[in-house]
């Protein structure tokens, strides 16, 4: 009698065990999507920016080229909106960084990222405008971000409104495409990988693994 | 009754133990908990483009599949980063003994103006005789890199005649399908290399 007990009040507690963590998810994992793009660009300030610079940082990333109206100015104010967010957040391990790169380096020079980073009312500190080789862009932005873009005749460009997480190690998390993202929802999901960062360590580390067995792949 | 408890509890430090055991040793599929590098889990793809072999034939990094690849993007002028990692993953291969037959080390040149393949095949050569140096057309090289996260770029300072150019120092690991398994930073020393490289073989 007693030995059936404790057999099924085992089963039971494995059970609720296994609902439990399904239920509550108590880890949550983005997927680990692409390697984003190797690159040297160019800031506002005329400094180096490069992919290397970014490692141990969480960035946002945004693409855009100056002279556009709309869409462009929804992604820079969600930008904006995720920068204020992540202002009132009192963790910032990992650093979290916002790049916006833009995709039209002929026009859009040094100054003109200056003036477009001021106007955006950027943080310097914690959000950079940067372009780079007219020639690499299309590969950068293009293949590497899995960004597409292309240039009307009249010199403005078709391209589709994208919002790109990349984690420490410089590997997409995130792709934000449809619509015009809620900045919640993407602080949200930096605060998902910046939990995974600091807490994906020793015996921890095995249940986070486990997790992203579980998690679907997007491309 | 007693001893069903003891039997349960014999039972679970038994299991935890093991499963302890074999993550520390990197023998779950998901482990990686001891690795210097930093396991991509789920290995990912890569961008491959026709790059050039010292005899002049074409190779991508596809023909290396059924081996794990340990990639890196360096140069033959290189003054130091390039000739202290090569050395370090040299070492690596020694310390991995038979399995070393396993792996294939791949220097891909980012400096193909001066580094012919083959002038980059007899660099790395000098390290191990079974490294292999690919050289080529710059962007497909710039599109391999990118694809992986590694920049490279000239830079004009320097000494007098040279140039140096500037780029990522990561060592790249395949696994046995080429897809992106494992980065390990700059500065590893050769048994942290050969650690990590026995994990890779493992999966």
């Amino acid at each position: 009698m007693k030995r059936t007990t404790i057999l099924y009040g085992s089963i039971l507690a494995v059970a609720v065990a296994i609902v439990a963590l399904a239920s509550l998810r108590p880890i949550r994992v983005l997927p680990r999507i692409a390697p984003a793009p190797g690159f040297a660009l160019t800031d506002q300030n005329g400094n180096r920016l490069t992919s290397d610079d970014l490692r141990g940082s969480i960035v946002l990333y945004d693409f855009t080229y100056l002279s556009c109206h709309e869409p462009c100015t929804r992604t820079t104010a969600t930008m904006r909106e995720v920068q204020d967010l992540l202002a009132a957040e009192t963790e910032d391990d990992p650093p979290v960084r916002l790049v916006t790169i833009s995709f039209d380096p002929e026009r859009d020079s040094t100054e003109a990222l200056k003036a477009a980073a001021k106007a955006a009312g950027a943080d310097p500190s914690r959000w950079t405008f940067a372009t780079g080789d007219p020639n690499l862009m299309k590969l950068i932005v293009g293949r590497g971000f899995n960004v597409y873009y292309e240039q009307n005749p009249d010199g403005s460009f078709r391209y589709d409104p994208t919002l790109v997480l990349v984690d420490g190690w410089g590997v997409v998390r995130a792709e934000y495409r449809v619509g015009p993202p809620r900045a919640e929802h993407i602080v949200n999901d930096i605060r998902i990988v910046a939990n995974e960062a600091r807490k994906s360590r020793g015996p921890a580390r095995l249940a986070y693994e486990a997790t992203h067995l579980f998690v679907c792949r997007t491309r | 009754m007693r001893r069903w408890i003891i039997l349960t509890v014999a039972a679970l430090v038994l299991v935890g133990g093991a499963t302890a055991g074999a993550f520390a040793a990197g023998l779950l599929p998901f482990g990686g908990g001891s690795l210097h590098g930093s396991a991509i889990d789920p290995p990912l793809p890569i961008v491959d483009a026709p790059l050039t072999g010292a005899g002049g034939q074409e190779v991508r990094l596809a023909d290396f599949r059924g081996k794990v690849v340990v990639l890196y993007f360096g140069y033959t002028y290189c003054p130091d980063v390039c000739p202290t990692t090569l050395a370090n993953v040299a070492r690596a291969m020694k310390e991995l003994g038979k399995r070393a037959e396993d792996v294939q080390v791949v220097m891909i040149t980012v400096d193909p103006d001066r580094d012919t393949p083959e002038i980059t095949q007899e660099y790395v050569s000098r390290f191990d005789p079974s490294f292999i140096g690919l050289g080529g057309d710059v962007e497909r090289i710039r599109e391999v890199a990118t694809g992986m996260g590694v920049y490279f770029e000239k830079q004009e300072r320097g000494s007098a005649g040279g140039y140096l150019v500037d780029h990522t120092a990561t060592v790249l690991v395949l696994d046995r399908n080429g897809d992106l398994r494992l980065m390990l930073p700059y500065g590893l020393t050769g048994e942290q290399i050969a650690n990590d490289l026995r994990w890779a073989l493992k999966q």
